[in-house]
């Protein structure tokens, strides 16, 4: 097998996906969370919209069948986890705007408040 | 027809928040009333015809998504929709009971039916990231700083989380083409070597594991249920209702790789060490709601040991456990909240008296309390029975043992709450729906364990008969256990010092983070050298 043949969507996205996730086990900032987490969700669609697919396939639209089409569902199915990881992402960003400015946080604390069970 | 489920909470709350009348209120009450029925026909259709299938948009079955409705998930689904009942109660008079927090706590509903009906594991991913949304908008809807810390961490966690999922179904996909549990679980059969499935099974199952908050991964839980602030309604149904959508996922999915992968004594020592674990946690906390949530990890795990004893009763007396604690778990979070709500503190040394301040309330705990420690008669006893008769191993008695006397431990300080004097003098005012709640859940927990063989041949099919005599000998090692936590807690933990430490590690996101990659490398090494 030629080196260059490692190189296909599958293994940029799982490679894609682990690179996010130590992003996540290292970086204490909240912002670099969400980037980390982006990073991740993308490949996760890289690998999805590259499985079951070979060259000579055609996208299944029309009536007419040049040539065997290609599997569909992958790509529909990110269409809609792309929507969520967009929604995701937003959501993630407004609890962090809302948190910075109302206590002027942007790190994860080392230790969890327990005045809770103080007062 | 079983597309319902999912809909109906999602239109009603929709509803709620455009009209965004308080007179609307006695609607929802209506329309629970009829969702319940609703499920009881669908139940009693289940418990005739067999399972009922609901294919979207009316394709072939296994090439549509699916809802699918078989004698465990309407017995879910069942038991939801009833307790949500008795929570929407609770909440009548509340001052957060407005529009949008129905909206909120109705979507919920319908989404935690979608994750028991679907088929689809797709819409089991989707499900599961709505869901986080919903329940960290709940958990942070007071905006108090802390709250709004502890639903950020719960959030980014369970969102992370669940790309581990969806990176395990893209990788089933690539292998099999097909999205459908009922399906892939035959086509297992055709796989020649279970090595193929080693890494989406271990990806899906770190999900599922932090969903359920086994060992490593239970940092959130405790966050999340226990935040101060969040309304008693919801630490209620996350505690009782939404965290068995993970045990539930976990007994499908098990289900589904069991031609190829084989697992169960792996997590049954995860459960046993999580229930330890949990209870160990649990002893060091000051606050009553912290303690409820350390000892819903403890349970949990206890669930999970049953789940995984390879025996038939072990596993519907995990069934019938969830059930208890759902009722018992909930009970507590909802008295707990009237409870600070009425001394203004939540440490558990300062609260006294509640049998002279609120009667009806100490009735409703001391009830939840018989309960979840598994005395006789009460529902407790019968789904630990259940799971004991699971195995002859005599380890394995020892290891239930433990587990009950950690959880009597603690539970003996949470009950020093009813007993002692009072601060103030005379009865405390509460309010009447939520009392009426409270007790009923109360009382439920008495009830079902008083008929527990007639329910789980109703609910389960399962037919289990209780010798008598070996009952009344659990009775008498429950009042030894019982002596030796009061023994305990006088001796040691009401002292502090080691436990409490103990109680107050607690890991970063971070480190939330890298348990689960630890988890996921374990899950692999064990899947590659066991198998």
């Amino acid at each position: 097998m030629k080196p260059l043949n490692l190189i296909t969507g599958e293994t940029v996205g799982i490679l894609l996906f682990f690179i996010g996730l130590y992003g996540l086990m290292t970086k204490k900032t909240i912002v670099k969370t969400i980037m980390s987490m982006s990073i991740m969700q993308a490949g996760i669609y890289l690998f999805y919209i590259t499985i079951n697919y070979s060259p000579d396939t055609v996208p299944p639209i029309g009536q007419s069948r040049e040539a065997a089409f290609a599997d569909p569902v992958p790509s529909a199915l990110m269409i809609t986890a792309i929507v969520i990881g967009i929604g995701v992402t937003a959501i993630g960003l407004t609890m962090f705007m809302h948190y910075k400015q109302q206590h002027g946080i942007t790190h994860w604390s080392r230790n969890r408040n327990q005045q809770g069970s103080e007062h | 027809m079983l597309g319902i489920f999912v809909l109906a909470p999602i239109l009603m709350g929709a509803l709620t928040v455009i009209f965004q009348k308080k007179s609307l209120t006695p609607l929802i009450y209506m329309f629970q009333a009829a969702y319940i029925a609703f499920s009881f026909y669908i139940f009693f259709l289940v418990k005739e015809n067999g399972p009922q299938v609901w294919n979207v948009g009316g394709y072939q079955d296994g090439l549509s998504m699916s809802l699918y409705a078989d004698s465990l998930s309407i017995f879910m689904v069942l038991m939801t929709a009833v307790f949500y009942m008795a929570f929407l109660v609770f909440a009548k008079n509340a001052e957060y009971f407005e529009a949008k927090f129905q909206f909120l706590y109705l979507v919920l509903q319908g989404l935690m039916m979608g994750l028991f009906l679907t088929s689809d594991l797709f819409n089991i991913f989707i499900f599961l990231e709505v869901s986080t949304v919903v329940v960290s908008i709940l958990i942070m809807y007071n905006k108090e700083k802390q709250a709004i810390y502890d639903g950020m961490i719960y959030f980014f966690v369970n969102v992370i989380g669940t790309s581990f999922l969806l990176l395990g179904i893209g990788m089933l996909y690539r292998t099999f083409g097909l999205l459908d549990i009922r399906f892939l679980s035959e086509a297992m059969h055709l796989l020649e070597s279970p090595s193929a499935v080693f890494l989406p099974y271990a990806l899906m199952m770190v999900t599922v594991s932090l969903k359920t908050a086994v060992t490593p991964l239970f940092s959130w839980l405790p966050k999340a249920h226990g935040t101060p602030s969040a309304p008693p309604v919801v630490s209620a149904v996350l505690s009782g209702l939404y965290i068995k959508s993970g045990v539930y996922l976990f007994i499908r999915f098990s289900q589904m790789f069991l031609p190829v992968i084989d697992m169960h004594v792996f997590f049954f020592w995860i459960g046993f060490l999580t229930a330890v674990v949990g209870f160990v946690m649990a002893l060091g906390q000051h606050d009553i709601k912290l303690i409820l949530a350390y000892h819903t990890v403890s349970q949990v795990g206890l669930i999970m040991m049953g789940v995984n004893m390879a025996s038939e009763i072990a596993f519907w007396g995990a069934v019938y456990h969830i059930f208890s604690h759902a009722i018992f778990k909930s009970t507590l979070f909802l008295t707990a909240g009237i409870i600070y709500e009425e001394y203004g503190t939540r440490n558990v040394y300062r609260i006294r008296g509640l049998f002279k301040r609120m009667p009806w309330v100490a009735v409703a705990t001391a009830l939840a309390i018989l309960g979840i420690t598994g005395a006789p008669f009460f529902n407790g006893s019968i789904s630990k029975y259940m799971i004991a008769h699971g195995s002859h191993d005599y380890g394995v008695t020892l290891m239930l043992n433990l587990i009950n006397l950690g959880t009597s431990m603690s539970f003996v300080k949470y009950a020093t709450m009813l007993f002692g004097p009072s601060p103030k003098e005379g009865k405390a005012k509460t309010d009447l729906w939520a009392t009426v709640a409270a007790m009923a859940m109360g009382f439920t927990s008495l009830l079902t364990g008083l008929f527990a063989e007639g329910l789980t041949e109703f609910l389960f099919n399962f037919e289990v008969h209780v010798v008598v005599e070996e009952y009344v000998q659990k009775g008498f090692v429950y009042v030894l256990m019982l002596i030796a936590g009061i023994a305990f807690y006088n001796g040691i933990i009401k002292h502090g010092g080691l436990i409490t430490r103990i109680g107050h590690i607690e890991l970063t996101f971070n480190g939330i983070i890298t348990s689960m990659v630890g988890y996921l490398i374990v899950l692999i090494a064990f899947l590659s050298l066991v198998l």
